[in-house]
């Protein structure tokens, strides 16, 4: 068995040769990297210089213009959990139905209360998304995102739109999720760049 | 039917119960459709090319109106990509499928209850005037919840989706009319055999679109 192969046994997430473009512009292009548990990696970079749209192509939600990402697991439906602030709720469900229907569909226990409760959002279970704040929308996805115990999990300004204590939950994730496995954060916060063990800055 | 199809399935009625968006256009554009009707026939008596011709189109404008909105509604509130990374697509295909079969099935229902009752149009043969109707809304929903996923990412997705819609429906409104005046007429002037093959054909029809939609929707599922 070569280093590749084993590359790809151990680690969580394996990016080779992924670059993106939209018409002739590349927003990144050849970027290697490979993440195993407890790797942090930051990815920072100018506004529009392509740090969500890299996301995007690590959670399959893009198709990348070359290069290919592997995850350790063959279903991301579990293994892969992503937060972002420009993902939409469904308006007229509510905090309950949308953990509810995100663990049917990822066919994995819901763990409604659990996950209500670390994230801080108990007291809206029964609160349609239409009527959340920022702030609490960005609590629900990060419990959509961690419902799965993901080897992978992708946070896009995971703190943007959060108090004080938001900042603290994102720490917590942060520290949690580097037991399980790897995390992707892109940001440009400062507090949040010093929770990376690596950082990637993207030029667009 | 598994738990995820189910989990879809309650969502897009969970959705509908609370905003009624589909369920209003169409349950409107029924009653309008009817009245309109039943108004211009006044004083005539709606012979039965007319009446499988008015009601074939009913259906298919009711079709073309609300069932495409279940995938359109996915990307303008932009919650297909949630939808995306939990769930699989035939999941969500059959999910949808079912919807809009359900509500195609009622919209049917209530059309030929309004239209029946607002021309005093005779039904002769019912069981036809029943296998067409499903075979109708079995096929209608399988071309036009496509016609919809397929729509769905375009930048002018509401008139593509009817532009896209004609070649896949017009052949299913042809049998439909075929087998809808067979099944209002009265005096046996229509070919029963030639009726029931319509029909038949429309069943297959629908079965065929339900059966390969979820392998052409996961394709075009994906950005």
């Amino acid at each position: 068995m070569g280093p590749a192969r084993l590359a790809i046994l151990f680690g969580m997430l394996h990016a080779s040769n992924l670059g993106k473009r939209y018409g002739r512009r590349w927003l990144f292009r050849g970027l290697e990297f490979e993440l195993g548990v407890g790797d942090r990696l930051a990815i920072v970079g100018r506004n529009g210089a392509g740090k969500s749209t890299l996301l995007k192509v690590i959670a399959g939600l893009i198709p990348p213009s070359e290069g290919k990402v592997k995850l350790k697991s063959e279903d991301p439906r579990r293994s892969l959990g992503y937060s972002a602030l420009d993902m939409s709720l469904y308006p007229s469900l509510t905090v309950e139905e949308h953990l509810e229907l995100t663990g049917e569909l990822r066919e994995c226990p819901a763990r409604i209360e659990e996950l209500l409760e670390f994230v801080g959002l108990s007291y809206a279970l029964r609160q349609p998304a239409s009527e959340l704040s920022t702030g609490m929308k960005a609590r629900l996805k990060l419990a959509i995102a961690l419902q799965g115990e993901p080897d992978v999990l992708l946070l896009d300004e995971p703190g943007a739109g959060l108090d004080e204590v938001g900042r603290e939950l994102i720490e917590k994730i942060v520290n949690e999720q580097s037991q399980r496995g790897a995390i992707v954060l892109a940001t440009n916060d400062p507090l949040e760049r010093r929770f990376a063990t690596h950082e990637l800055e993207i030029a667009g | 039917m598994n738990r995820r199809i189910k989990a879809v399935l309650r969502k897009e009625f969970r959705s509908e119960m609370r905003t009624k968006n589909g369920l209003a256009t169409t349950t409107l554009f029924g009653v309008f459709t009817v009245i309109t009707i039943s108004m211009a026939t006044f004083d005539l008596k709606i012979s039965p090319q007319l009446a499988s011709g008015l009601l074939s189109v009913s259906l298919l404008f009711a079709a073309i109106v609300a069932l495409p909105r279940t995938m359109i509604v996915e990307e303008e509130q932009g919650t297909g990509d949630l939808l995306r990374l939990v769930a699989k697509p035939e999941d969500v295909f059959w999910g949808k499928a079912l919807y809009n079969l359900f509500f195609m099935l009622v919209t049917g229902i209530i059309l030929t209850v309004l239209f029946l009752g607002f021309t005093g149009t005779p039904l002769a043969k019912p069981w036809l005037y029943g296998v067409c109707l499903l075979g109708s809304c079995c096929a209608f929903t399988g071309a036009v919840t496509l016609c919809g996923a397929l729509v769905a990412q375009a930048s002018n997705r509401t008139a593509l989706v009817g532009v896209l819609s004609v070649p896949l429906l017009l052949p299913l409104t042809f049998l439909a009319v075929s087998g809808l005046r067979v099944a209002f007429d009265m005096k046996g002037g229509f070919n029963v055999t030639n009726g029931v093959i319509a029909g038949f054909g429309l069943v297959c029809y629908g079965f065929a679109s339900l059966a390969g939609g979820p392998y052409l929707f996961s394709a075009v599922w994906k950005r």
